[in-house]
């Protein structure tokens, strides 16, 4: 669950920066800065939609643990 | 009458008792009773047994039948009307002929069961589940869960074989933006009697991994309409509202809704749908992101633009108010030093005149002093004629005489009188240069400086 939220947090505070920077909300000196977080964001979630990290043969092999 | 008792064949009592039950029952009756085994043989001919409970409890039981060719139509009366097969345990509605026979006993001939009040019973059933549901405050349950912003790791509850599963994985798997799920398989039944039980049955098994899922997915499809009345199932229904993740529903069919359906996070008329309603999802997450960046970029640009438009006007207000502020300050200043100039010319010219007046004031004062003071100096030597004169004669003496004195006490003159200066290392002898036998001394008389060796030296004490 703990990259759900990172993708989750990722994909919220990408928003965030966009809003900001629509109304206006950044000054010219932090620009930079936010410009490049969202880069780093963009890419965290663009990875995410297009990888998987499950493993059948895991949930598997916990779905046999207890039985 | 004889004492011997009549004696009957057994063909006889079943062959009476046959045809009073004949004569009897003459006709037809509707009956309700609860088929609870169907019974069917090889032959097609049914032989379910029928039953009445009260509180749980079997109050009365009998043997039915039911002919091949009337199972047949029955059945196909049902799966058209209540889209049902006829089924076990179920309480139905029938056309019975009670009927007697030699070989196999009493039985109920069913000839037809009313597919209206078995589909009644079913509705009667959904309307139960749904009244017990919302009783519990069930019904919305899983509808209040938050659905995850990328549904990606989807658990499947279909049966392998089901068109409805490969619909499904064609939607979300083929799609053109490359978006990755992962899927797995918990195979069950999805119509019939045995659907309930075993969907339930995965359900346990996915909630005991539910952390590797983001959703459920319930599908099927092209199994026709018929064998949906397990989705009103108290229990599946409970199951999936009470699930902790999303359950969605995509059974495909066109009637009623299931109360599975309605209790469903979302339900989707078919499976292609609801896999569309995933792409749909993420979709709602990569739009916003890939906008993000142009957003960014658009808002930047316009943002730097303002920012730049804004400085370049700050910069010539600043250059227009320097160069105003300093022809004003230069203004200023002329003012100034033409103001200075005239005070400067008019102090200048009150100090010179101040000062020719304290010169005349001076001049004339001074003049009258010299006056003053001839005028006593002049009175003073009238009064003291020679004073001056000879206190300076007097003076001229005294001088005359000091200067011979010194005269006499010049070195030279000393030694001309006889004396002579002896001296050591040019120092003069005395305590602190003591000569000793063998020094060179040296004699300066008036005339001569002589250079002599010490032979004795014999100290001259004082007296």
């Amino acid at each position: 669950m703990g990259e759900e939220l990172n993708y989750t947090k990722a994909f919220d505070e990408l928003q965030q920066i966009v809003a900001d920077i629509e109304d206006g909300e950044i000054s010219v000196d932090e620009l930079s800065e936010k410009v490049k977080r969202a880069s780093e964001l963009i890419t965290v979630c663009k990875s995410k939609l297009t990888s998987t990290e499950e493993d059948v043969n895991q949930i598997l092999k916990e779905l046999e643990k207890d039985e | 009458m004889s004492d011997s008792p009549k004696i009957f064949t057994l063909k006889q009592v079943v062959s009476s008792i046959r045809k009073t039950i004949e004569e009897r029952y003459h006709q037809t009756y509707w009956v309700k009773a609860e088929m609870h085994k169907l019974n069917r043989f090889p032959s097609g001919h049914c032989f379910p047994e029928l039953l009445q409970k009260e509180d749980g409890k079997i109050v009365a039981q009998i043997s039915g039948s039911i002919w091949k060719h009337n199972f047949e139509r029955i059945n196909q009366r049902f799966i058209s009307v209540v889209k049902e097969p006829l089924k076990e345990d179920t309480t139905l509605l029938m056309l019975v002929k009670i009927s007697y026979h030699e070989l196999y006993g009493l039985s109920l001939q069913i000839l037809d069961i009313d597919p209206s009040y078995a589909l009644g019973e079913l509705q009667k059933e959904r309307q139960e589940t749904l009244k017990r549901l919302q009783k519990e405050g069930l019904l919305d349950k899983n509808q209040k869960i938050d659905f995850p912003l990328l549904p990606k790791r989807i658990a499947v509850i279909s049966a392998a074989s089901s068109k409805g599963l490969s619909d499904f994985q064609q939607v979300i798997e083929d799609n053109q933006w490359g978006y990755k799920f992962f899927t797995m398989l918990f195979p069950a039944y999805l119509q019939g009697d045995q659907a309930a039980t075993t969907i339930v049955a995965q359900l346990k098994q996915i909630e005991r991994v539910q952390d590797h899922f983001d959703a459920v997915v319930i599908v099927r499809g092209g199994g026709g309409e018929v064998g949906l009345s397990c989705y009103n199932n108290y229990d599946l229904c409970k199951e999936i509202a009470k699930f902790r993740l999303p359950v969605l529903t995509g059974i495909g069919h066109s009637t009623n809704m299931t109360v599975a359906e309605m209790v469903a996070f979302r339900n989707a008329i078919t499976p292609t749908e609801l896999g569309d309603f995933f792409i749909q999802a993420f979709h709602s997450f990569a739009v916003p992101v890939s906008d993000a960046w142009k957003n960014i970029i658009i808002h930047s640009r316009s943002l730097l633009a303002e920012a730049n438009f804004s400085f370049n006007k700050k910069s010539a207000e600043l250059k227009n108010g320097v160069i105003r502020s300093v022809k004003e300050n230069n203004h200023r200043l002329y003012r100034s030093s033409q103001g200075l100039l005239t005070t400067v010319k008019s102090s200048l010219q009150q100090s010179d005149q101040a000062l020719r007046r304290t010169e005349h004031k001076l001049e004339s004062s001074s003049t009258a002093l010299l006056r003053e003071y001839t005028h006593i100096i002049s009175t003073i030597e009238k009064q003291f004629p020679g004073l001056t004169k000879n206190t300076l004669t007097n003076n001229q003496i005294k001088l005359n005489q000091l200067m011979q004195s010194l005269k006499l006490l010049d070195p030279q003159n000393v030694l001309k009188r006889g004396f002579s200066i002896t001296t050591l290392n040019g120092k003069t002898i005395g305590d602190t240069n003591q000569p000793i036998s063998g020094d060179k001394i040296t004699t300066r008389t008036a005339t001569f400086t002589i250079e002599s060796d010490v032979k004795s030296i014999t100290k001259i004490e004082k007296t």
